[in-house]
């Protein structure tokens, strides 16, 4: 299998560098017949990447360790759910499984647009294949997963297999570490499609309504991706790491963070083209930057340039990212650049108080929280190379920076909705603002009068008030309105005025998605945390909560052994359980964990971690931390990946537009062929 | 209720609550301390979130700051004393002095081109619009249907 593994390597890569030139041949012969030999290299090259994932994962599943890869990443012990994630836990599969999914994305975008923009296709799959061809290369030079392992002995080189696996990092033996790479990296690579479209655009010089439209789809695809998938990440690193926090700015976490940051912006924006034909370059650098992010977030992630939490190990393939983003930036900006004349805007800006100036300092302030991350991630580098010193760039300047960036964002958050496109006037701004503003105050003033008195906190809930009244409003206004026109009831009236415009109004779920997700930061300030030696009947109070140790056991599972604590929690004298942390150290990979013991509800979690055992007392090490309104980070989190699917989903008059532009492109396809 | 007399109640609920600052204890410089200087057992972590079992260097460090604080040394005082014994590296953010000065100034200065470059964009879209140079794909028999549509949309997609 691992023959076969290593052929369909090969022949993916030999079909990427046939597509990326067919690709552009035919873009630039306009020749049907080439484009249909493209398209069929990138089914060709989604079937062999496919081939060598499963060969992969055959030889994971099958325990066979004459596989380096397998044998480095896996072990006989290792559960099942766990052995499918060893494929992306290691640099050599990541990269096999970043060129799969590629691959997946590809051949959608070919099965998906057989008879519409024929024009753009010839250069989306060569730009495709072209980035498909750097990751197969990568994982065929560099890191390649099918290398077998062989002893050098005096009769020859001989196949070798250790009688078992390394296994798996003890920290990603997690539920939610099954699913939160795969969507990293599913907003990672499908940042390449809308690069694709939006460099197949301004080559063709189809730069009209419909690039940017389809475009915004496939954006919002990989975007929600990779916002589930980093908040996925926040949930791994709550229950797994055992400090108690979601979010450290681990440079990993920030690589993230970056192409999410500048695909919001570019979301935002893009409406503004949409509705008024402004900001097409801006837009187009917006793309552009969202799919360098993309690379440059795996670049960081997998090379380990950087000290991260994530500990991934250094490698070799830097310099390959280096040379590889050198040409994203010069063929993008060069492409860019020989097509500003087609860029220029049909419209002009009424007026600084609109919708339009909203979305504009939106952008502003995204692009300085991408800069603000960037530069903190990337300083210790820079410092490194500039003053040959080591420094650390850590929570402390990511809070102090980030924090205000933040809540500036929150307040066009609520604000921006209630300008109206072209121009709002004095009396609208004062008619819309008044009741968010009214809410926002009653609310902050109670939250101050019961003791919220950091000033971070009061804001971000202050403003979290706002926003939540201000969409709330939006909705009210739009019901009431089809009430009275159409007789609905308010329920009915809702969903209706959801349905027949889903994209704003599932942005709005979205916002207030976020509002949730802030009111969770927010919590973060009134975090309490003790800690205490328990042994059988000890007892540890935190806060209202009483701790009592009813025994401290051991056992052995299959692949790790443990030591747990059983402790009954009372508030007030009411009983709330037992909670049961555990201290695990995995066998094959000689490695301690914690297991932490979570109680939860909407108002705080109980999070108790097994730190150990003290060698002297024979005592377990018990670390309580309350953590306030944690369970609104997920649930918010949850509501933004609702809003997003509902906004994905097309409303009636997008479908009418749809129809229209339809029409539009076969009119105009049908000129291009004459 | 005017727009004006509602900003004054925010500023003044705002000077209210930063005046309202909690006075801190012995025990929270300790843990703000500890959210200030990075473990140095290679775990890439803050002291406070340093997840590794009986961490010599963890324990080193908490000794020290606990030291400090019996002597009634401050917060800067003590994270000087760690700067002294580990060097700059420990900080969890670069001090704000040389070149890592840049650190914390350039994210504002980005801010401010940002604005200003904001504030220039929406100059140059206030002036008359540019025709496009792009070639059209409208046909003229498909704008009665679009600008029904778009008359449809104005009432809803605002």
């Amino acid at each position: 299998m691992n023959q076969v593994g290593a052929v369909g390597l090969i022949a993916a890569l030999v079909f990427a560098i046939y597509g990326m030139i067919t690709g552009a041949i035919a873009g630039k012969l306009r020749s049907p017949r080439m484009l249909k030999s493209a398209q069929r290299a990138v089914l060709g090259f989604f079937a062999m990447a496919t081939l060598a994932v499963v060969s992969l994962e055959y030889l994971i599943l099958t325990n066979d360790f004459h596989s380096a890869y397998v044998a480095s990443h896996s072990s006989r012990e290792l559960p099942l759910i766990y052995k499918i994630p060893v494929l992306w836990s290691g640099q050599e599969g990541s990269l096999l499984f970043w060129t799969w999914l590629l691959s997946i994305y590809a051949a959608l975008v070919v099965l998906m647009n057989r008879r519409k923009n024929r024009q753009l296709m010839p250069y989306i799959i060569s730009i495709c294949m072209g980035v498909a061809t750097f990751f197969s290369l990568l994982t065929f030079w560099v890191a390649n997963p099918f290398n077998q392992l062989s002893l050098a002995t005096a009769a020859g080189v001989t196949p070798y297999a250790p009688p078992d696996g390394n296994g798996m990092n003890p920290s990603l033996q997690f539920h939610s570490m099954v699913i939160h790479p795969p969507l990293l990296y599913l907003g990672y690579v499908g940042m390449a499609i809308p690069f694709a479209f939006a460099m197949s655009a301004l080559m063709t010089r189809q730069l009209g309504d419909n690039w940017i439209r389809v475009t915004r789809r496939w954006t919002m695809v990989p975007w929600m991706f990779l916002g589930t998938g980093i908040v996925l990440g926040g949930q791994w690193a709550y229950h797994v790491l055992g400090w108690g926090g979601y979010w450290a700015w681990d440079p990993v976490e920030n690589a993230s963070l970056l192409p999410w940051l500048a695909g919001t912006a570019f979301l935002h924006s893009v409406m503004i083209q949409e509705k008024r034909g402004m900001l097409k370059v801006w837009n187009m650098v917006l793309i552009i930057l969202t799919f360098f992010l993309s690379i440059f977030g795996t670049f960081l992630t997998r090379s380990g340039i950087i000290s991260s939490v994530h500990a991934f190990a250094k490698s070799n393939i830097g310099p390959w990212f280096s040379v590889f983003l050198a040409i994203i930036a010069a063929f993008s900006l060069t492409v860019l650049f020989l097509r500003l004349d087609f860029l220029k805007t049909e419209n002009r800006l009424d007026s600084i108080a609109s919708r339009e100036s909203g979305f504009l300092f939106n952008n502003w302030i995204l692009l300085a929280a991408v800069l603000a991350v960037l530069w903190g991630t990337i300083f210790p580098v820079v410092s490194k190379a500039i003053q040959d010193v080591t420094v650390t760039v850590g929570p402390p300047f990511f809070n102090k920076v980030m924090i205000p960036i933040g809540l500036l964002l929150l307040f066009l958050t609520g604000a921006g909705p209630l300008l109206a496109w072209r121009k709002t006037s004095f009396q609208s701004i004062k008619r819309n603002f008044t009741v968010p503003l009214i809410f926002a105050a009653i609310v902050g003033g109670i939250l101050f009068f019961v003791g919220v008195h950091r000033l971070y906190t009061w804001m971000s809930l202050f403003l979290c008030a706002f926003v939540a009244a201000s969409i709330v409003g939006e909705f009210y206004k739009g019901a009431r309105t089809r009430m009275k026109t159409s007789k609905e009831n308010f329920f009915s009236a809702i969903y209706n005025l959801t349905m027949r415009n889903t994209r704003r109004y599932g942005g709005y779920i979205v916002h207030f998605g976020i509002v949730l997700m802030f009111v969770g930061f927010a919590g973060q300030a009134f975090r309490f945390e003790t800690q205490g030696l328990m042994g059988p009947g000890d007892l540890l109070q935190a806060k209202d909560y009483m701790f009592r140790c009813e025994s401290i056991d051991a056992g052995k599972k299959a692949n790790y052994q443990y030591e747990t604590v059983a402790l009954s929690v009372t508030k007030d004298g009411h009983s709330l359980g037992v909670m049961k942390p555990q201290r695990r150290f995995f066998l094959a990979e000689q490695q301690p964990l914690s297991h932490v013991a979570l109680k939860t509800n909407l108002a705080r979690d109980l999070y108790v971690v097994m730190a150990g055992t003290d060698p002297d007392s024979g005592k377990a090490i018990i670390h309580v931390i309350i953590n306030p309104l944690v369970q609104w980070v997920w649930i918010g989190g949850m509501i933004v990946l609702l809003g997003t699917i509902l906004a994905l989903i097309p409303s009636r008059i997008e479908r009418q537009m749809a129809d229209l532009h339809k029409n539009q492109q076969e009119v105009a396809e049908a000129h291009h062929v004459r | 209720m005017s727009v004006s007399r509602l900003l004054k109640i925010l500023v003044l609920s705002l000077a209210l609550v930063n005046v309202a600052m909690a006075a801190q204890t012995p025990t929270q410089i300790e843990k703000d301390i500890g959210d200030k200087v990075f473990c140095l057992c290679g775990c890439a972590t803050t002291l406070n979130h340093c997840p590794m079992l009986h961490c010599a260097e963890k324990e080193e460090m908490r000794g020290i700051i606990r030291a400090d604080l019996e002597q009634g040394k401050s917060e800067p005082a003590i994270l000087q004393d760690l700067v002294n014994r580990f060097g700059e590296k420990v900080l969890a953010a670069p001090p704000a002095h040389g070149f890592n000065l840049t650190a914390w100034v350039l994210p504002g200065i980005g801010l401010l081109i940002g604005l200003l470059l904001a504030m220039a964009i929406v100059r140059r879209m206030r002036r008359p619009a540019v025709q496009a140079a792009g070639p059209s794909t409208a046909h003229p028999a498909d704008e009665s249907v679009r600008s029904a549509v778009e008359e449809e949309m104005k009432k809803y997609v605002d």
